[in-house]
């Protein structure tokens, strides 16, 4: 394929940032990899698309839609062509994300004890109190090293002008890195020799990183802590992820009735007895985590896990009552955290943001909704939102009385364009919208993050929505070196 | 190691060791209705490989009969049914086995799955696809073999196969036995007996009659160098067992110890390949209730069932 046919069905649409194209040129970092890919013919392209599927299909990374009985195997969307980030851009991420971190850690600290954050004025205590997120059950608990948020995903986007903005903070359970392992797994067999030609800076050593952190949690007690994975099991659509991070990590991967609690102490059920657990890498959601103290139906936790939480016999990891602080209605309060508790300036854009209790700002979201994307504080996943832009007038009617009945529970923002990146869809190299989630690691010797990410790409053309939820799908994501 | 992971894996061995039987004894079957038996019974195998308590299906032909006892998905003892099951369990472990024992299993699974399987088991060579299929079990065995770790694992992986295989050949004995009654020439029925059971190269070798009762029998039963002997089985179970012995409460691993003991004691002294039909039935029905209770009570201590 020549570079003039390559691009002739690539229109990048007005007022997008498109991260390889340019006024009529493709952007430095992107050169080499497109010389590479203008080699090859539609027909090798779409063979790397079938072969990408396979191997997804055979190698089980697939989640199941179960009806009748028998599931129905889906893959992820993924498209073959690689997002490249610069290594000057990763460090500004970097900077970026440590310093949001570090700050919302030192709220979660605060929020749940002295709270002189509120004392100080700087976030009015009505919006925590009234947030979900917040569990009274996690005030004056001491967690270990001080550490709430363990393993983070702080979603990116790019406007029209480059500029990264975040667009959410998940501190809770976020999930998605084992498909930036997986993307990277995938790339080498499609692209034979292309990583390496391009520099491309490696992700594999995030199981490592995430393990030496979830043994040094622990080791005020214990020389050989026993650190375990607890997954809701095999209906979660993210099962494949909590196998592939026991696995790799080399722990056992346990469900809630794997577990029991005696004297205030974890144990697992093994063949041989009982086997005392010291860390759990939860991927349950706080609600559900111990029938005694959250939604008693629950039978995806155990009993008694939080007292013997708080009595310091087992570390919990990420600590309950994170979403107080990743709750879309704090996120405008987040540039004020960074000035309050660190004396910096905050080095990521965030995103205008209107919480809609406020009479004000309702009248003027709905003044300018064609402009506006409407959220709900505690929904992720895509839902519940409304893009002003696509919704026709009865659609904005229902959705508005809907804010009217609890304006707390929703923010507006303006809508930002997202990036474009080339994908390969329907035999044709396309742009398309992307956000990005580089996953960060906070443990006591600090806080890291592997130079890569899930980026999540938006497959319906013009689409502003990458949630997998939402016909979106993800792609490789290299940062050079 | 966890007990729902050593119940999980017990049980992924047991459907991929049933599915292999059950795959090895359709394929001689179908050669065999296509060459040598005339009117070729398929009822009596789609009743005897059905779950007793379910409805019984009615079957006019080969195709009904293969159709049924290999892709149904309303069949509880399909062979398509066996895979999903034991895929369904190597998921709940997949961080425990081998990324390319789970690789494996996906692949059994889409295979069974496909289109083209469909159309040569219907329409085409049922023989092509079945050893198509066989293919991939050999694969997970060997995949097994070469990845897995000698843990715990390993050991209720193959206690879960060597059982399974035990009851296997009880079962697969007792319809021939049944096929015999009704009639025909018996060597030939011993013959494709043999043939599903991948042991009529070493009956040739091993005995010197012509497919006698008692020759068979004693291969089927006793023969410690034939792999599909519930005695050979047996004995793999045990020797797999004793390996528990570190993890195991005394009590426990002594009366597991017992029970496999007494079965392998009882199967050695307690049978006369001379016998009379009617006393290797009762042979094969006692011993299928003792190799069930040792199942039953790894459950108990091992596996956490109350």
């Amino acid at each position: 394929m020549s570079s003039t046919d390559f691009l002739s069905d690539y229109s990048v649409r007005p007022n997008v940032w498109d991260e390889m194209y340019w006024q009529g040129n493709i952007r430095e970092h992107y050169q080499l990899f497109f010389d590479s890919l203008i080699q090859a013919s539609v027909t090798e392209l779409s063979h790397k698309d079938d072969l990408a599927k396979k191997l997804f299909m055979s190698q089980g990374i697939t989640f199941t839609v179960y009806n009748d009985g028998e599931g129905i195997e889906k893959i992820f969307p993924f498209d073959i062509i690689p997002r490249i980030i610069t290594a000057k851009e990763w460090e500004q991420i970097e900077l970026g994300i440590k310093q949001r971190i570090k700050a919302l850690n030192i709220f979660l600290r605060d929020i749940y004890h002295d709270q002189f954050i509120i004392k100080d004025g700087v976030i009015p205590a009505a919006l925590i109190h009234s947030c979900p997120g917040f569990l009274r059950e996690m005030v004056n608990v001491n967690v270990p090293f001080d550490i709430y948020t363990h393993i983070s995903g702080i979603d990116l986007i790019r406007d029209s002008d480059g500029s990264f903005y975040v667009l959410e903070d998940n501190l809770r359970t976020p999930s998605g890195v084992s498909y930036m392992l997986e993307n990277r797994n995938m790339t080498y067999r499609i692209f034979p020799g292309l990583l390496p030609k391009n520099n491309v800076r490696s992700v594999k050593d995030y199981p490592d990183l995430l393990l030496k952190n979830l043994r040094l949690l622990a080791k005020q007690q214990k020389n050989e802590p026993t650190v375990v994975v607890l997954t809701p099991g095999v209906f979660n659509s993210a099962y494949f992820e909590h196998t592939t991070l026991a696995r790799l990590m080399g722990v056992d991967l346990v469900e809630g009735r794997d577990l029991v609690v005696d004297n205030a102490k974890v144990y697992m059920k093994t063949t041989a007895g009982l086997k005392q657990v010291d860390v759990i890498y939860r991927r349950v959601d706080d609600e559900f985590l111990d029938p005694l103290v959250f939604n008693p139906d629950s039978i995806l936790g155990v009993s008694g896990i939080y007292y013997a939480y708080r009595k310091g016999n087992v570390v919990i990891v990420n600590a309950p009552g994170n979403g107080v602080a990743d709750d879309k209605a704090i996120y405008p309060y987040v540039p004020h955290m960074i000035r309050y508790y660190l004396n910096e300036e905050p080095v990521l854009k965030t995103v205008p943001t209107y919480g809609m209790d406020e009479p004000e700002h309702f009248k003027h979201v709905f003044a300018n909704i064609h402009k506006m994307v409407i959220k709900k504080t505690n929904e992720s996943g895509g839902y519940g939102m409304l893009m002003g832009h696509a919704a026709d007038e009865k659609q904005v009617a229902v959705y508005k009385k809907e804010v009217e009945k609890n304006p707390r529970q929703f923010i507006a923002q303006p809508i930002i364009s997202l990036s474009s990146v080339p994908c390969f869809i329907n035999g044709k190299v396309q742009p398309r919208h992307v956000d990005l989630r580089p996953f960060s690691l906070y443990g006591p010797d600090g806080i890291e993050i592997v130079p890569g990410g899930l980026t999540r790409v938006a497959l319906r053309e013009g689409s502003l929505v990458v949630n997998s939820s939402q016909g979106g799908g993800s792609k490789d994501t290299w940062i050079l070196g | 190691m966890l007990s729902r992971v050593a119940d999980a894996v017990f049980w992924m061995a047991r459907y991929m060791e049933r599915t292999d039987n059950v795959l090895r004894m359709l394929r001689t079957n179908y050669i065999a209705s296509q060459d040598e038996i005339q009117n070729f019974d398929w009822q009596l195998w789609v009743d005897g490989l059905s779950a007793r308590s379910e409805a019984v299906v009615k079957v006019s032909n080969y195709r009904e009969a293969l159709r049924y006892l290999v892709l149904d998905k309303e069949n509880d003892s399909s062979v398509l049914i066996n895979i999903v099951r034991a895929r369904e369990n190597a998921r709940s472990v997949q961080d425990y086995i081998t990324k390319e024992v789970w690789q494996c299993m996906n692949d059994y699974y889409h295979l069974i799955h496909s289109s083209s399987t469909e159309q040569l088991l219907i329409e085409n060579d049922p023989v092509t696809a079945i050893d198509n299929l066989l293919r991939e079990s050999v694969l997970f065995y060997g995949t097994v073999d070469i990845t897995m770790s000698r843990g715990e694992g390993y050991t209720f992986l193959n206690l879960g196969k060597y059982l399974e295989r035990s009851l296997r050949t009880l079962d697969l004995l007792e319809l021939k036995m049944q096929e015999i009654d009704a009639g025909g020439n018996e060597a030939m029925h011993w013959k494709y007996l043999l043939y599903s059971l991948s042991g009529y190269e070493f009956h040739t070798k091993r005995y010197k009659n012509a497919l006698v009762s008692p020759d068979v029998l004693d291969q089927v039963f006793m023969n410690t160098q034939f792999p599909h002997s519930v005695l050979y089985s047996l004995h793999q179970a045990e020797r797999y067992f004793r390996r528990l012995d570190s993890i195991s409460l005394p009590e426990h691993f002594k009366e597991m110890s017992f029970l496999l003991g007494k079965s392998i004691s009882n199967l050695q002294y307690g049978i006369n390949s001379n016998a009379p039909a009617a006393e290797v039935r009762t042979v094969i029905v006692n011993t299928r209730a003792e190799i069930k209770m040792v199942a039953h009570k790894l459950a108990i201590f091992y596996f956490g069932y109350s």
